[in-house]
């Protein structure tokens, strides 16, 4: 029976212990599982609110003349223009209105907290004193964020494809798979460029900031240009218009755009890092 | 000035400086650690102290000069320099929803390799319950969790900000015996403290930092000898004014005040330097009573802080 409890001079072939490979990443998705899953309660009750009553909205003629004499700048702003069909109104209801507020928020709290939110609150300065890189955490928390938005997103498709049967939506796989990866995309170009702006300013405040001004600036301009022939240059300027402006749900998009989000998304995360680098940290 | 014989060099610095806008934290700073030594650095608040520590840690960057940590460049070093450092800031922010447990094992996945059982051993010599969730914790005992964070994995250099804050006097010990093992065990130490007696008590040597620069650099007995005695006596036979005339012209007399008493005269005043000056003018007096305290550094420090120009001691003149 051996009882030492403990060695004096401890030799160093002794035991040590087990290491978890990407240690930040892990630790930002076992720190962020609990909210991925409240946010996916909330695209759930969004999601079981608007898409059953789809039935009740399309063969509805009232419904219809109820839109039509709403003015038209106003179903123009909230894209309610083709809700008569269930592409049309997933793509309103929730890709282009609820669904996008949630993730948006969703992406740019955790973007805004993953660098300016830690470094406020003065963690991030014992993070980095130990063996890790300024790049290194920046970039692991990049992904962790990307996977989270990702099921989120997974989350969204599962329940429309849920609701797709039972509420007549009519929808095409292939168009609701590559809609899901822009509105994916979209978030994360939300959430990276607030990710970006926390590792500017160090606070938590300018990662919101940078990331609602792209969502919001994205959503007022799309509307913007929406009203009339002459604005419609505002659509250059709208990630959102980007994404949405050709009814994917209903139409489909190119492999580009797709890819363009993601490689827009990877600059900020990768400028983030790069800002983090050089930056005195926690003064 | 050295009584460190190891070869190596734990830290070294050199003509360190850091602006922020207008404000020069560090200016000019310089100072050498030798490897397997306790360096302390004392100071009062805005000294500079934790901008040292940071920008040893590369947490921020200097704006000139060059700090070496265990032979290499502290500027843009690589994760494998800061496994082999162990650091303590000053404003500890520690995340809250997770158990002291979880938390250390995140930190032990980032930091050098932690032998088996090292973070128990440690908790069990603070006293830290690793099993409450941090949140709860006391100061002491969140502090408690990083200085087990800092020292887990037996690192070649501990930078630990103010360790003690938040200790009671019992823990302070038990933190002050950490140090000296490691010490023992070939470690170097890089403290930082406004508690003067516990600086004393490990550091081999003592640097004191005021307005962002290095006043002094000193053994801990060398700091000893610059500081102050109390000194009080009383004499009889003998007036106010002979008292005073012997005693005024010495140089290691300071602050003098004489007062009548019904059989001739008491002396208070601080003494620095060397004493037998002193002893040898009152060598012929009729002492009834003759009080010199222990020095004390901390008074001695906290006067070099108070007043730029001031010597160690001031000579004043009483009635």
């Amino acid at each position: 029976m051996i009882a030492t409890t403990r060695t004096a001079t401890p030799a160093r072939a002794d035991r040590f212990d087990r290491r978890t490979a990407l240690p930040i990443f892990t630790k930002s998705l076992s720190d962020g599982w609990r909210s991925v899953v409240g946010w996916s309660i909330g695209f759930a009750a969004a999601l079981s609110l608007y898409l059953p009553i789809f039935p009740s909205m399309s063969g509805n003629s009232q419904m219809q003349d109820l839109i039509d004499s709403l003015p038209p700048e106003l179903t123009r702003t909230i894209n309610y223009q083709q809700i008569d069909t269930g592409a049309g109104y997933t793509q309103s209801t929730f890709f282009g209105l609820m669904g996008f507020l949630l993730i948006s928020i969703a992406a740019i709290s955790w973007g805004a907290a993953a660098l300016g939110g830690d470094e406020e609150s003065g963690q991030l300065e014992l993070t980095l004193a130990h063996g890790v890189t300024r790049v290194q955490v920046a970039l692991e928390r990049f992904a962790a964020l990307t996977l989270k938005i990702l099921a989120l997103v997974l989350v969204a498709l599962l329940l429309i494809l849920f609701w797709n049967g039972p509420a007549g939506l009519d929808l095409d796989l292939g168009n609701l798979v590559v809609t899901c990866l822009l509105f994916g995309g979209l978030a994360l170009v939300c959430g990276s460029a607030a990710l970006l702006c926390g590792a500017l300013g160090g606070r938590r405040i300018w990662g919101i900031g940078g990331g609602a001004a792209v969502a919001v600036i994205g959503y007022v301009f799309n509307a913007i240009g929406n009203q009339s022939v002459d604005l419609e240059w505002l659509h250059n300027l709208s990630p959102y218009y980007a994404a949405f402006g050709n009814s994917p749900l209903a139409n489909g998009t190119d492999a580009w755009t797709v890819v363009l989000f993601y490689a827009a998304a990877l600059v900020l995360g990768g400028l983030a890092a790069l800002t983090l680098r050089q930056r005195d940290v926690g003064v | 000035m050295t009584m460190n014989s190891s070869t190596g060099v734990g830290i070294e610095a050199v003509d360190l400086v850091k602006t922020f806008g207008s404000t020069r934290a560090l200016d000019g700073v310089s100072f050498t650690v030798p490897s397997g030594s306790v360096f302390g650095v004392i100071g009062p608040n805005g000294a500079g102290k934790t901008t040292i520590m940071r920008s040893l840690l590369d947490l921020i960057r200097l704006s000139s000069g060059r700090a070496t940590l265990l032979g290499t460049d502290s500027r843009n070093a690589g994760p494998e320099l800061r496994r082999r450092i162990g650091y303590l800031p000053g404003e500890l922010i520690l995340e809250g929803r997770i158990t002291g447990r979880r938390l250390l094992r995140h930190y032990a996945n980032i930091s050098g390799p932690v032998q088996a059982g090292r973070i128990d051993e440690l908790a069990d010599r603070l006293g830290l319950d690793l099993d409450r969730t941090v949140r709860t914790l006391s100061k002491g005992n969140k502090q408690k969790l990083g200085i087990v964070q800092a020292f887990m994995h037996q690192p070649d250099l501990l930078v630990l900000d103010e360790p003690t804050s938040g200790l009671d006097p019992l823990m302070q010990q038990e933190f002050l015996g950490l140090v000296r093992e490691a010490r023992d065990a070939g470690q170097t130490v890089f403290l930082s403290s406004h508690v003067i007696s516990e600086i004393q008590q490990v550091a081999d040597e003592v640097a004191i930092l005021r307005d962002g620069r290095i006043i002094t650099v000193s053994g801990v007995e060398a700091l000893r000898d610059t500081a102050i005695r109390h000194l009080r006596m009383s004499a009889s036979g003998i007036d106010v004014a002979e008292l005073h005339d012997r005693l005024f012209p010495l140089a290691e007399v300071g602050e003098l005040e004489v007062l009548p008493t019904a059989t001739g005269a008491e002396a208070t005043a601080i003494l620095t330097g060397a004493l037998s000056p002193f002893v040898r003018a009152i060598a012929s007096l009729t002492l009834t009573d003759l009080v010199v305290e222990e020095p004390d550094l901390e008074e001695s420090v906290l006067r070099l802080y108070s007043d730029p120009t001031a010597q160690p001691a001031r000579r004043g003149l009483g009635q």
